[in-house]
């Protein structure tokens, strides 16, 4: 029973479990009634009820997720590094890339659906947006504060550019990038769902939408329960990934050596 | 030192102003803050609560009225509900659904009694009549009212799914399709979307109303709480009297309801816009079940063919009870 208790991946479902029965105490001992906030129970039931519906739905919203959060590396981090390297390109384009993220993504996203129709490129733009910053700001971070005693030590080792880039620039950098990552793709989902609120046929945030004018409550919590657990999914397998790629990070050296 | 003066003063001050005040007659008959919150933020609609305020329908009946801007019916009704707000002025349809999910709200008057549902395009495309929507675009906003609603409409006028196609969105979203080309058609109400499309395009807009097809639903009304109901029935009572006044006003002058709106928030929109739109709305008080009866006078008929079809249509559960728990005529003058 203690080593079930003491299982890493056990506690936050046991986080999750007090939570649901804080949440029910609170609406008893408050008597929130449930068109305010529903029950617990209710939701839980909605949720079973609606899985297959919700399961099929999701992985659209999924895919507009993981499209827009592909375009915000493949266009973040060499904007970052461009940012990072060059203090010409620094001064001209970030206080423009601040600026743009200051823009509420809610209020333009109508206009991709006028730009780009009621297919899935406007969600994977509005998932891009929200998830671009992030990815640009925590590379420039990386780059920036790589140690100048291991370039100048590589450099006067006769190095190339390349291998200093490759054994040193990235790997020093690469635990920044990584936060932004996990940032940004718990972002993209958020514009995800925002693209599918504007226009869209399928999709959590369609979903979401049916709830609201039905006011079903219960099916609207549920929908936002799967939209959490799709935000959980991926942050769990950046975090995987980033395990694989930078197990010497004092962050995961610990566990190196217990299970060593 | 400086400090004490100062406090002597307005000690002074203040004797003499409570003297003066208490001596008045208003003093003894101070006027009750009441809050009505609206579905929506301002447009045509809302004109004539600003018209009542403004003749001092709701001062006579010693109601200093706050009128606050809304978010949709939803959140409306369950501010009423939570007695966040005194009354609310919202769809009543989504109200009898949040009261059967046990929400004590109740209507105690609606205004608009005709549907204000329609299917709505460019007059250049050429679409009068519900044939004509065969092999066109249609933008609806899943789960709104107006899209539950439409199966029936479609029923009525032997139309199929497929005889069409769908393109689905927000409230935006469905007039920039129409706007931008993307869609033929929308599916909204006869005094809203119609006047933004024009403005924004210029070019005049066919209306198919669903009323005209025997689809007709009430739409907006007065709720109030059913506990404060019970508690202060004679509130209630009150400002129906002024809100009845205040909109047969607006039926008579629509012009000087709409610049009384202006007046209270210039941001409400543009007078001729509005002036049009209210021209449009005010039809829709009564049906010809109502001619005769003053606004927010209901007929049994009409609310009982409007339950139906949110039972049918409408995702209603069917433990909703009947129509009468959710609607009554006795506060009315």
């Amino acid at each position: 029973m203690n080593k079930l208790l003491n299982s890493q991946w056990l506690r936050p479902f046991i986080m999750i479990i007090m939570l649901l029965v804080l949440w029910d105490l609170a609406i008893r001992f408050f008597k929130v009634p449930a068109y305010l906030i529903p029950p617990p129970d209710k939701v839980v039931g909605q949720l079973i009820a609606e899985w297959p519906r919700l399961l099929k739905e999701s992985s659209l919203t999924t895919y507009a997720t993981l499209g827009g959060f592909a375009l915000s590396i493949l266009f973040g981090v060499p904007v970052a590094m461009l940012i990072a390297y060059s203090r010409l390109v620094e001064s001209y384009v970030y206080p423009l890339l601040v600026f743009s993220q200051s823009i509420p993504k809610i209020a333009i996203a109508p206009l991709f659906v006028v730009w780009f129709g009621f297919g899935i490129i406007p969600k994977v733009i509005c998932a891009f947006l929200l998830g671009f910053f992030p990815v640009v700001v925590s590379t420039v971070m990386g780059f920036k504060s790589i140690e100048p005693e291991m370039i100048d030590l590589a450099r006067s080792m006769g190095s190339t550019r390349w291998q200093m880039f490759y054994k040193i620039s990235l790997p020093q950098a690469l635990p920044s990038m990584f936060s932004g990552f996990k940032v940004s793709i718990t972002l993209a989902v958020v514009g995800a769902v925002v693209g599918e609120f504007v226009g869209s046929n399928s999709g959590i945030g369609y979903v979401l939408q049916i709830a609201n004018g039905n006011f079903d409550l219960p099916l609207m919590f549920a929908a936002l329960v799967v939209l959490s657990l799709i935000g959980v999914i991926l942050f769990v397998v950046i975090d995987a990934i980033e395990k694989m790629m930078i197990p010497w990070h004092p962050s995961y050296r610990n566990e190196f050596h217990a299970s060593a | 030192m400086n400090d004490k003066r100062t406090t002597l003063k307005l000690l002074a001050g203040a004797t003499v102003a409570a003297l003066a005040f208490g001596s008045a007659p208003a003093m003894a008959q101070a006027k009750q803050k009441v809050s009505l919150m609206l579905n929506w933020y301002l447009y045509s609609e809302h004109a004539p609560f600003f018209l009542g305020k403004e003749r001092g329908y709701f001062d006579a009946e010693g109601i200093d009225l706050d009128i606050q801007e809304g978010r949709g019916s939803g959140p409306t009704i369950q501010a009423v509900a939570a007695k966040s707000v005194d009354f609310g002025y919202a769809d009543v349809g989504t109200m009898i659904k949040v009261g059967a999910k046990g929400a004590p709200v109740k209507a105690i008057g609606v205004a608009l009694q005709k549907s204000p549902m329609s299917v709505m395009g460019l007059s250049e495309k050429n679409i009068r009549k519900p044939e004509d929507i065969k092999g066109k675009t249609v933008a609806v906003t899943p789960g709104d009212s107006m899209s539950q609603i439409w199966p029936l409409f479609l029923k009525k006028t032997g139309l199929k799914e497929g005889d069409f196609k769908t393109v689905a969105g927000d409230a935006q979203t469905k007039l920039n399709s129409v706007i931008n080309g993307q869609a033929d058609l929308l599916l909204g109400y006869l005094m809203d979307q119609n006047i933004k499309i024009q403005d924004a395009t210029k070019k005049p807009v066919t209306v198919i109303p669903f009323a005209d097809y025997g689809v007709n639903m009430v739409v907006s009304g007065i709720i109030a709480n059913k506990d404060v109901l019970k508690d202060k029935p004679d509130l209630a009572k009150r400002f129906m009297r002024a809100a009845t006044k205040a909109f047969e006003d607006a039926e008579k002058s629509p012009e000087a309801a709409v610049d009384a709106m202006l007046k209270a928030n210039a941001k409400a929109g543009v007078r001729d816009s509005l002036i049009v739109g209210l021209k449009l709305t005010t039809p829709l008080y009564h049906t010809p079940e109502t001619a005769k009866n003053r606004p927010f006078r209901v007929a049994p008929k009409d609310m009982n063919e409007s339950f139906t079809m949110l039972l049918e249509y409408g995702g209603l559960d069917k433990s909703a009870g009947k129509v009468e728990d959710y609607y009554t005529n006795e506060f009315l003058p």
